[in-house]
């Protein structure tokens, strides 16, 4: 995931794991289609955050990310023959810190994931935090690595 | 009749089931049916003004309805109906 952040930045990176159990054993790199979906602006404006008509197309990735729909519906079908539950929804903020902002409140609609930040702040040392989002209430969720 | 794949969000009005079934000849049908099975789907579903609000995505088959008729795309016999939210955020 840090890879993944880093290698898109200044833009944000996203995308999905799931697993069993609640132990990921399965990686969704998911493209950010912010700039090029005709969508995406319609969803942050039907959720009253983030406008995004007033910024340029070539800087929109870089304060959002909306996953492109058709490669998160294979991800979902690619789940279920896998049987595995969806565990995680990730994403980078290039320049602020990990915590989710009114945006990602507002539009989080997966009450069943935890939501993931990477924070690539401080460059060299990316910040990952994990939260519950559910009906706007924002409560840290454990993880560890293993 | 058509298979509905229904995200986690509104399983709480279809009994905790994240598969049913529903008749109809087109999307638009199959939610007014889903709707007289489980009340209240379709308003989580539709805006004020009657149209399906953005963040739903929703597939027949694998293809996105909004590439075909939206919610007046037709069904046949063994399609399947996925509706899934967008995911989508931002800093
Ligand atoms: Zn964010």
């Amino acid at each position: 995931m840090v890879a993944h952040a880093r290698e898109l930045n200044p833009f944000e990176c996203c995308g999905l794991l799931a697993g069993r159990n609640g132990a990921v054993v399965h990686h969704y790199r998911i493209t950010n289609t912010v700039a090029n979906d005709v969508r995406a602006a319609q969803v942050f404006d039907e959720a009253h955050v983030k406008g995004l008509r007033h910024l340029p197309e070539t800087t929109r990735a870089e304060v959002a990310y909306f996953m492109d729909p058709k490669e998160m519906l294979a991800a979902f079908k690619d789940m279920r023959q896998r049987q595995l539950d969806l565990i995680v929804i990730y994403h980078s903020h290039t320049a602020s810190p990990a915590y989710p902002s009114t945006t990602d409140i507002g539009l989080a609609y997966y009450p069943e994931a935890a939501y993931l930040i990477i924070s690539l702040e401080q460059k060299s040392k990316p910040d990952i935090r994990a939260y519950w989002i559910r009906d706007r209430q924002v409560v840290p969720a454990e993880f560890h690595s293993i | 009749m058509i298979k509905v794949r229904i995200p986690t969000p509104l399983r709480p009005l279809t009994r905790g089931q994240g598969e049913v079934e529903a008749k109809g000849a087109s999307v638009a049908e199959v939610i007014a049916n889903l709707d007289s099975i489980h009340p209240g789907l379709k308003q989580r579903l539709y805006d004020e003004t009657g149209e399906l609000r953005r963040f739903v995505n929703i597939y027949v088959n694998e293809e996105d309805i909004r590439f075909l008729k939206g919610k007046e795309t037709a069904l046949k016999e063994g399609d399947e109906v996925s509706i899934v939210p967008a995911i989508a955020g931002g800093r």
